[in-house]
C-alpha cells in the first residue's frame, strides 16, 4: 500500500551506498580521490588515454581495492538477505545464518581444505581452486538441512527444537574447526583464525565473480517469495489457505539461502551480527514487509559492510582488524540495545 | 455445495473420522457442532482441502479438491481460524491485502485495492487501516481476519462458487465481536457461496445457523435444520449435560438451558 514511499527509501539506500562504495574505493593503505577513481575507470575503458604514471596505482586498484570493496558488497548484501529470509523462514527474529548452522557448518568445510588441503586431502590447482567453496557448501548445507531435518517433525518446523538444534549443531562444528585449528601447522592455522573472524583482505576477481553469480541468483528467487513469505507470518495453516506450500517453500529457501551463504563464508570467512541486526533496523525503521524487507536488507545490508571494512582499514592501520571483530564489537551491543528497547515498549509485541 | 463422501481420517493411530458423508448446501448457513475432541476442527480441514482424508473424498460442486491446484482453489476457498496472530508487525491494510495474494502477481492492480477497502469497510474497520495489527484488541483482530477472509474470495463475476470456512471465529470474543462476525458471515449467504462453520456456542449456533452437524466421537451423531428437531436426549449424551429448551416470552427464538 506504500508503493511509492518504498522507492524513496530504496532510493535513500542506493545513495547511501552508492556513497559508502566510493569511500571505501578511497581509504586505505593508497588513498584515491573520487576524481582519481573516475581517471581509473576512464582510462581501462579507453575513453581517455592511458597515463604511464598511473600504471601502479591503477593496478592497486584494480587489483585489490576494486575486488575488495565488491566483494565487501556482496558479502554484506548476502548476510542481510539471508537474515531476512531465515527470520521469514521460522517467524522469528533471533535467527540468522550463524544460529541455523549454516555458518559454522561452512567454516568447518572450508577449515577441512586448508588443514588438510595440503596432504591428506591434496588439492592441486585447478581443484584447489575450487575446494574451499565447495567444502564450504557442503558443510553448511550439511549442518542447516540437519538443524532443519530434527526440527521439523510432521511436516512442521518447531521453532525451539530449530533454536536446540542449532546451538548443538554449532558446538560440533565449532568443535571439529577447533580440532583442526590445534592440529594445523602455523601459517594453516593463523589462516583459520582470521578466516575464523571475517577478512576481506584476500579478495580477488575471481571470489567476487562467484558470490556475485551466487547472490543474484538466490536475490532474484527470494524475491518471487516475498508473498508467500508474508503469508507465513500469519503461520503455515493459513499460508497454505492462502495458496501457498509452506513446506516446499521452507526447503527451497533454506537451499538458495544457504548456497550464497556458503559462497560468501568460502570467501570472506564468518561475519556475525549483520544477518541479525539488518532486518530488525529495517522493521524498526519502515516495514516488515518482504516485498520491503528483501531489497533493502540488500541495500542496507552493503552499506553496513562498507562502513565496517574502511573502519578495520583504519583503526590499526597500517594493520587491519578483522571484519568479524567490528560487526560483533558494533552488533551485539546495538542488539542488545534493541532488545531492551522492545522489552520497555512491552505489549505490542516484537516492533508494535 | 461442498460434499463430504464416506470420509474416514486416521492420524497417529486414532481414528479420527469414522465414515463422515455429509452435505454443506450454498445459501445456509453450515454449522457443525460437537463436543471437544468430537473431531470438527479436523472435518473442518478436511473441508478446506488443507488435509486428505485417510479415505474418502471431499467434493466442491462436484470438483474433488485433490485435484484443485493450490492457488487457484485459494481464490475459492477461504477458511477463518480463531486467534491468527502475525510474527512481525504490519499495518492492517497490509494483512487485508494478503487475502489478495492469490489473484495477483508481484503488485496488487488498483481493483486489488479497491476490494481491500471495500472488505474493511464490511467488517467496520476503515478508521484502522494504517494502524499495526498486533496493536488491535483480540476482537478487532478477528475483524481484520475476517476482511482478509472475504478480499480473499471477493469476486466481481457473482457466478463464481465461493467457499468459506469459519473454525470457532468467535471463541475468546466478546458478545458484540461475536454478534458482529456471525451476522457479517450471514451477510455473504448467497446461492453461489457455501459458509461452514464450527461453533462452540450451542445457543449462539441455533440462532444463526440453518443446517446443523452435530459430530459425536468421530461420527455425525444427527443432521438437523432447525434446534427443535435435535432430540434433547442426543444433546444430553452428547455434551454430557442436562438440556431444557426454553420458550423465550418475546418468540425471539427458543434457547437452551444447560446443567450438570
Amino acid at each position: 500500500m506504500t508503493r511509492r514511499s518504498d522507492r524513496t527509501v530504496y532510493l535513500l539506500l542506493a545513495l547511501c551506498l552508492a556513497i559508502s562504495l566510493v569511500a571505501s574505493a578511497s581509504i586505505g593503505a593508497f588513498t584515491f580521490s573520487p576524481a582519481t577513481i573516475a581517471r581509473f575507470v576512464g582510462e581501462s575503458a579507453g575513453w581517455i588515454p592511458e597515463r604511464a604514471s598511473d600504471a601502479l596505482g591503477r593496478s592497486v586498484f584494480f587489483q585489490l581495492r576494486l575486488p575488495r570493496v565488491l566483494m565487501g558488497a556482496l558479502a554484506g548484501a548476502v548476510l542481510g538477505v539471508s537474515g531476512t529470509l531465515m527470520q521469514g523462514l521460522f517467524r522469528n527474529p533471533i535467527v540468522e545464518p550463524g544460529l541455523a548452522g549454516t555458518s559454522s557448518g561452512a567454516a568447518l568445510g572450508a577449515a577441512l581444505v586448508f588443514v588438510l588441503g595440503g596432504g591428506a586431502l591434496a588439492f592441486r590447482a585447478p581443484a584447489g581452486v575450487v575446494a574451499v567453496p565447495l567444502f564450504a557448501f557442503a558443510g553448511a548445507f550439511g549442518a542447516t538441512m540437519l538443524v532443519y531435518k530434527i526440527s521439523s517433525s510432521f511436516g512442521k518446523v518447531n521453532v525451539f527444537t530449530l533454536l536446540l538444534a542449532g546451538i548443538a549443531v554449532n558446538a560440533v562444528c565449532a568443535a571439529g574447526t577447533g580440532f583442526l585449528s590445534y592440529i594445523a601447522r602455523d601459517p594453516q592455522a593463523r589462516n583459520i583464525t582470521f578466516w575464523s573472524l571475517g577478512t576481506f583482505t584476500t579478495a580477488d576477481w575471481r571470489g567476487v565473480a562467484l558470490v556475485g553469480v551466487c547472490f543474484a541468483a538466490s536475490f532474484v528467487y527470494a524475491l518471487g517469495c516475498a508473498k508467500p513469505l508474508n503469508a507465513l507470518m500469519l503461520g503455515e495453516d493459513e499460508a497454505a489457505f492462502l495458496g501457498a506450500d509452506p513446506q516446499r517453500l521452507i526447503v527451497r529457501l533454506l537451499v538458495v539461502n544457504t548456497v550464497m551463504v556458503a559462497a560468501t563464508t568460502a570467501m570472506v570467512g564468518v561475519i556475525a551480527f549483520v544477518g541479525l541486526v539488518i532486518p530488525h533496523v529495517l522493521r524498526m525503521l519502515r516495514s516488515s514487509s518482504y516485498t520491503f524487507l528483501l531489497p533493502a536488507s540488500a541495500l542496507l545490508g552493503a552499506t553496513l559492510m562498507e562502513v565496517v571494512d574502511v573502519v578495520a582499514r583504519l583503526v590499526i592501520a597500517p594493520a587491519e582488524l578483522p571484519i568479524g571483530i567490528i560487526t560483533a564489537v558494533i552488533g551485539a551491543p546495538v542488539f542488545l540495545w534493541i532488545l531492551l528497547r522492545e522489552q520497555r515498549q512491552g505489549s505490542a509485541g516484537f516492533y508494535g | 455445495m461442498v460434499e463430504l463422501n464416506d470420509v474416514i481420517y486416521r492420524a497417529g493411530g486414532a481414528l479420527i473420522l469414522d465414515d463422515v458423508t455429509v452435505r454443506f448446501e450454498p445459501g445456509k448457513l453450515n454449522v457443525v457442532l460437537g463436543p471437544n475432541g468430537a473431531g470438527k476442527s479436523t472435518l473442518l480441514r478436511l473441508a478446506t482441502g488443507i488435509v486428505r482424508p485417510t479415505s474418502g473424498e471431499v467434493r466442491y460442486d462436484g470438483e474433488p479438491v485433490a485435484g484443485l491446484a493450490p492457488e487457484p482453489l485459494a481464490r475459492r476457498r477461504a477458511v477463518l481460524s480463531q486467534h491468527v496472530e502475525l510474527a512481525f508487525a504490519l499495518p492492517v491494510d497490509d494483512v487485508v491485502m494478503m487475502g489478495r495474494y492469490p489473484h495477483y502477481g508481484r503488485v496488487p492492480s488498483g481493483r486489488d485495492r479497491e476490494i481491500v477497502n471495500s472488505a474493511l469497510e464490511l467488517v467496520g474497520m476503515e478508521h484502522k487501516r494504517e494502524q499495526p495489527y498486533p496493536t488491535l484488541s483480540g476482537g478487532e483482530r478477528q475483524k481484520v481476519q475476517l476482511a482478509r477472509v472475504l478480499a480473499q474470495i471477493w469476486s466481481d463475476d457473482e457466478r463464481e462458487h465461493r467457499y468459506l470456512f469459519l473454525d470457532e471465529p468467535t471463541s475468546g470474543l466478546d458478545v458484540h465481536y461475536q454478534l458482529h462476525i456471525l451476522r457479517v458471515a450471514r451477510g455473504l449467504l448467497s446461492p453461489q457461496c457455501t459458509v461452514v462453520a464450527v461453533l462452540h456456542d450451542l445457543n449462539v449456533a441455533f440462532e444463526f445457523g440453518d443446517h446443523f452437524v452435530l459430530l459425536e466421537n468421530g461420527r455425525i451423531a444427527v443432521e438437523a435444520a432447525t434446534s427443535s428437531e435435535i432430540p434433547a436426549a442426543v444433546i444430553e449424551r452428547v455434551f454430557r449435560v442436562r438440556a431444557r429448551r426454553v420458550e423465550s416470552a418475546d418468540h425471539a427464538g427458543d434457547y437452551w438451558r444447560f446443567d450438570l
